[in-house]
């Protein structure tokens, strides 16, 4: 086939990833995204017009050579592909899936300044999907045994990646995780219709493969504490990668009523616990025919989703407008189109129960979007216009604190007044010599690239601590009580091999 | 056809729930129907089962329904169920198996002649045997030989089906059924299949071997061969299984071999069931392998127990641990269907998931006056580790035993043996004192004793009754909340409480409250959120 000229392949047109009809989806949990076929892949790989300064690479967090596997797509070449990614992203079926490329990659494609920008999600996620179907996937050698010991507290996205970028160094790892199964968010929180279960087991199967040790139903701060850890089980470093766990709510009167859940309770009984398979799987749910979901980021699209698919008539609570919306926008498209009701500008102020507890309304304020402020930011404010609708369900998916349990267990990893682990934003040194941390622990929230990315910068950090290059005097761990969690700036260079 | 069974086909065929519902309602009252009016019905209900009600859960509730009903009607419509399921589709084979199968005995034969009788086809084959899978009588065991012949058919999907009903039939029908001519056959037949070049009959085999194994059906002989096999299939000596759901499937149960020297790795632990003893009917005291649990336990605290795959987490105090042994003792009291699966568990068996320590610490120190732990059904075994703590720091510590009557006392002895001295109660007055906890605390004040300390574990209304005592006379009075929970470490708020007007979470903040402050009234509404669910997963289970 010969090359084709930056002219022809702007005149291809974009290949839409086909998605499962609406009218049939919400009856089901299975995926929405259908995936590509080799056609439509090639097509759309044809699409990219091979930058010599691709902006692509620029907004992907661990830097992906985008170009390079798209070219190896459009000449058929998947399994390579799937290779390529793999050099710098250890979970591509997931990131291809869940990542907010729209923010990221996608945001910076060039074509994007004329066109819709290549689907790199789309094809990311086929070639990652290839590599699974047809067990082209080759474990990477693993060097000789350095002696050293890791402890990587969590199997979230962050857990699993510095678990992987440290056994391939050759050090001993063992992932120490408290549910009886690994994945972290990407189980319990994100739906099966986005990301569905196999393709996690099958990535933590792989680590098993490597030699990498998996201890579930373990929970640190608790069974061992980091001392035990360091001490006496002898490891050299530890990793903590415990996530963001603790629900937030918003305080208001009748929060406690029975039908009231916080998404990740929500979430957790129906795809960790299986609920979706009730009465076979025995935790149970209680869900009404109208369901309120106060939020509208990626969880709350999430739940959203989700109580349609069991049935209810779903509606979105939310104080500001669809313009604020913190969701992933394909998310929220996806979401639109599964007949569901939205209330932008309506803020919860009081849940009704009735005299068995059990939710029966809620009660909102209408609000306004003030003129912008000096940073531009329009806030919501109260109208004193109140409105009460009937739900017999509520579900709070205003995002998660830092879980507390290893901070309130052990005081040398310093916390800010948010709950965040401190730690340098250049190395994930904690405060505790010894214990690194990254994901969601340290920015208090983010997404599944980012914990990945902090992940390898901290794999990068604890291999130079085991070497001896890297000293706990020189850690620059904010002491400032006010102190933000670490923000993404530029690309997490660290890690390519 | 005739006026009432035409009216009640009327409305079958409405596809729609309402009228379908008033249909079962109105045939499950007739009693009187006649051979010919059954099969009419029969043939009417079952076209509800040819439909796709995915997400309409409220369809597939009453076709389940209309299976039940056409059980009923025995016999005489049996060949006509047995004529349909040969060509029925994926969805509706399992609606006429079910209702097969619900004749029990009676429909042995005819199935096994339907399987005689339809060998050369294929189709028929796998719905037959889908539905002997539905069989819960161990007179089904006389298909067994013609199962494991068509485990070895042609047509792979014929050998999963096959292998599929052998697994679900060492399951469902009781063990003592299975002589060891048919385990042996059974044994190696699926054994073999572990090598097949298809990927879900190998599923499937697994699948058959694990439940022979969790019903204690193997030889210790077999099960190491088992055991090693399984350990290849997860990829041990390098060569796993290429395929993801046979790997899946054999490690749901390699821990049932995983005898304590074999573990996976250091720090795994198998939580193997030591010791068992009914305390009293439905309530079980258990030892249980823990090793590092056991080492971390402080009192007060709890742990998570999931039995099974398929089972809820659920809370559970703690009586006691042997640190040196590794092995922590509870209380389970079956209440439903998950406490229910635990107090089936034998000796030898192992549990799934154990985790913990969860909570706080029990709030101990020295008192000047006594203190009084007060127990209340597996609450009594729940105030030992607490009773012990406070013994130790040179408090006197009272026990105080309530129970309906003296049969279901649990625990008396055990707590003579940490308290200086232990009172019971029962309502009737068969033991101790007659009446409720209440009353041996108003006994040890009317003697003049101080108390300065009192830890209430039980019933909700036992807890409140002795609040309201203890808080006019300002005496410190702690309650063990048990909330509804998930996770139990904080990470999902089902477990919400509100103590003192505020929102604590039982699993991380307590599960110790002062009793005062609790919002008792709130508790007991919010533990009956899921009782319409919980009836539904027993009834499942069963
Ligand atoms: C509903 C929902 C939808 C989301 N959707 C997206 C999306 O579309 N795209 C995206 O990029 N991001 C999304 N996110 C965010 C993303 O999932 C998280 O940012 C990411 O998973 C963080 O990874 P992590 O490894 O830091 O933590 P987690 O994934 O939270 O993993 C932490 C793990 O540590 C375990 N753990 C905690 N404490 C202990 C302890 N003491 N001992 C042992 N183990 C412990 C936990 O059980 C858990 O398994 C979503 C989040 C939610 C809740
Ligand atoms: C901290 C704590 C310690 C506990 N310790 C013990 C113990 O040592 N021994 C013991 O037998 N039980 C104990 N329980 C109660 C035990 O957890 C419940 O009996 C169990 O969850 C019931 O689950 P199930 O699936 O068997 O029944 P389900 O079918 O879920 O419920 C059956 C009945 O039990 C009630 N119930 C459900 N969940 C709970 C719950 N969490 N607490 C109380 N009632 C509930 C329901 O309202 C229902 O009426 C404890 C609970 C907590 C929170
Ligand atoms: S920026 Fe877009 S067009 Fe350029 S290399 Fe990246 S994906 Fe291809
Ligand atoms: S059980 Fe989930 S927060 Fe307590």
């Amino acid at each position: 086939m010969a090359e084709l000229s930056t002219k022809e392949r702007m005149a291809i047109k974009f290949v839409h990833m086909p998605l499962n009809k609406a009218e049939l989806r919400i009856h089901n949990f299975e995926e929405v995204p259908v995936g590509y076929t080799l056609e439509q892949a090639k097509q759309e790989a044809q699409r990219c017009i091979q930058c010599k300064k691709p902006g692509c690479i620029e907004g992907c967090p661990v830097g992906i050579d985008i170009p390079a596997f798209i070219h190896l797509i459009e000449q058929g070449k998947v399994a390579e592909a799937a290779k390529k990614i793999r050099e710098t992203n250890f979970l591509p079926a997931a990131c291809g899936r869940v990542c907010p490329q729209d923010k990221q990659c996608q945001a910076l494609c060039v074509v994007g300044k004329k066109a819709e920008p290549v689907g790199i999600g789309g094809l990311e996620r086929f070639a990652a999907d290839w590599e699974r179907e047809h067990g082209t996937y080759i474990l990477p050698e693993i060097p000789a045994a350095t002696g050293k010991k890791v402890a990587v507290v969590g199997s979230g996205p962050a857990g699993l990646t510095a678990a992987y970028e440290l056994r391939i160094r050759g050090h001993e790892v063992v992932v120490f995780e408290a549910f009886h199964r690994g994945g972290g968010v990407m189980v319990y929180g994100i739906p099966r219709f986005r990301l569905p279960l196999d393709i996690i087991d099958e990535d933590i199967h792989m680590l098993e493969k490597i030699g990498v040790q998996f201890v579930y139903d373990m929970i640190i701060g608790k069974v061992l504490t980091l001392d035990d850890l360091l001490v006496n089980e002898k490891f050299d470093a530890v990793f903590i990668a415990s996530g963001a766990g603790l629900p937030k709510m918003l305080g208001i009167k009748g929060e406690n009523s029975s039908g009231v859940y916080s998404a990740n309770e929500y979430l957790t009984r129906i795809y960790l616990m299986q609920a979706l398979k009730f009465p076979k799987y025995a935790t149970p749910l209680y869900q009404g025919k109208r369901v309120a979901v106060i939020g509208a980021g990626n969880t709350a699209m999430d739940t959203l989703r989700t109580a349609k698919r069991l049935g209810a008539d779903v509606t979105c609570y939310y104080r500001r407008t669809r313009a604020e919306a913190p969701a992933r926008t394909e998310e929220l498209e996806h979401a639109e189109q599964e007949f569901l009701n939205w209330k932008w500008l309506h803020n919860p102020v009081e849940i009704i129960a009735d005299e068995n507890n059990f939710v029966k309304a809620i009660k909102c304020e209408k609000m306004a979007l003030s003129e912008p402020d000096s940073s531009g930011r329009r806030k919501p404010v109260g109208t004193g216009e109140f409105v009460v609708d009937d739900v017999d369900t509520i579900v709070f998916s205003l995002g998660c604190d830092v879980n507390p349990i290893i901070p309130s267990t052990d005081k040398e990893v310093r916390i800010n007044k948010w709950g965040i682990v401190m730690v340098d934003q250049k190395t994930c040194q904690t405060s505790k010599p010894g214990v690194f941390a990254g994901g969601d622990a340290i920015t208090g929230g983010s997404t599944v690239i980012l914990a990945m990315g902090q992940a390898k910068n901290a794999a990068v950090g604890i291999d130079r601590y085991l070497k001896g290059e890297l000293k706990w005097a020189d850690a620059n761990v904010p002491t400032d009580p006010n102190a933000p969690g670490v923000q993404w700036e530029g690309r997490f260079s660290a890690g390519k091999r | 056809m005739t006026e009432r069974t035409k009216a009640i086909i009327e409305q079958i065929n409405m596809d729609n729930e309402e009228a379908i519902g008033k249909a079962l309602a109105q045939s499950e009252k007739l009693t009187d129907l006649s051979a010919e009016e059954k099969a009419e019905l029969a043939a009417a209900y079952s076209t509800l089962f040819f439909h796709d009600y995915a997400g309409r859960s409220g369809m597939t509730r009453l076709a389940m329904r209309a299976e039940k009903q056409i059980a009923k009607f025995g016999a005489s419509v049996l060949g006509f169920l047995i004529s349909e399921l040969t060509d029925a589709d994926h969805e509706s084979s399992a609606h006429f198996g079910r209702a097969i199968a619900a004749n029990g005995k009676d429909a042995v034969q005819p199935v096994m002649d339907a399987l005689n009788k339809n060998r050369e086809n294929d189709f028929a084959m796998i719905n037959l045997l889908g539905a002997l899978a539905y069989f819960r009588d161990g007179e089904t065991l006389k298909a067994m030989p013609e199962i494991l012949v068509a485990a070895k058919a042609k047509n792979p999907q014929v050998r999963s089906a096959a292998l599929y009903a052998a697994g679900r039939l060492a399951r469902h029908i009781g063990s003592d059924a299975f002589d060891a001519g048919t385990t042996l056959k059974m044994f190696d037949t699926a054994f073999e299949a572990l090598t097949d070049r298809v990927p879900l009959v190998r599923y499937n085999a697994a699948r058959a071997l694990g439940k022979m194994l969790t019903k204690g059906m193997l030889t210790g002989e077999q099960e190491g061969k088992m055991g090693k096999k399984f350990d290849g299939i997860l990829g041990k000596e390098n060569n796993w299984d290429n395929a993801f759901i046979v790997r899946h499937e054999a490690a749901k149960y390699v821990q049932y071999f995983r005898q304590d020297g074999s573990a996976k790795n250091k720090y795994f632990q198998s939580f193997r069931v030591l010791q068992k003893r009914e305390l009293c009917p439905d309530t079980y005291y258990y030892t249980i392998q823990a090793p590092l649990i056991a080492k971390k336990l402080e009192a007060g605290q709890f742990i998570i127990i999931r039995p099974s795959e398929y089972s809820e987490r659920i809370p559970l105090s703690i009586c006691g641990w042997d640190r040196e042994k590794g092995t922590i003792n509870i209380i389970v009291a079956a209440a439903g269907r998950t406490s229910r699966e635990i107090t089936q568990m034998p000796v030898g068996a192992c549990l799934a998931d154990i985790v913990g320590p969860l909570g706080q610490k029990a709030h101990v120190k020295k008192h000047e006056g006594t203190c009084v732990v007060i127990g209340g059904g597996y609450g009594t075994g729940a105030v030992m580790p607490t009773a012990r703590a406070l013994k130790a720091l040179g408090n006197r510590v009272i026990g105080v035993v309530g129970a309906r009557n003296k049969s279901l006392l649990l625990m008396v002895d055990e707590l003579k043996g940490i308290c200086d001295e232990v009172m019971t109660t029962t309502n009737d007055g068969t033991d101790g004192i007659q009446g409720f906890v209440t009353h041996a605390l108003e006994a040890i004040l009317k003697r003049g004793e101080t108390i300065s300390h009192v830890l209430a574990i039980g019933p909700v209304p036992m807890m409140i009754a002795v609040s309201n005592m203890t808080k006019p006379l300002n005496i410190e009075t702690y309650v063990s909340l048990n909330a509804i929970m998930v996770d139990g470490t904080g990470m999902c708020g089902a477990c919400r409480v509100s103590v003192g007007g505020q929102t604590k979470f039982a699993c991380f903040h307590g599960p110790d409250f002062n009793g005062h402050e609790v919002d008792f009234d709130q508790l007991m509404k919010r533990q009956k959120m899921f009782v319409a669910q919980e009836k539904e997963a027993l009834a499942a289970a069963e």
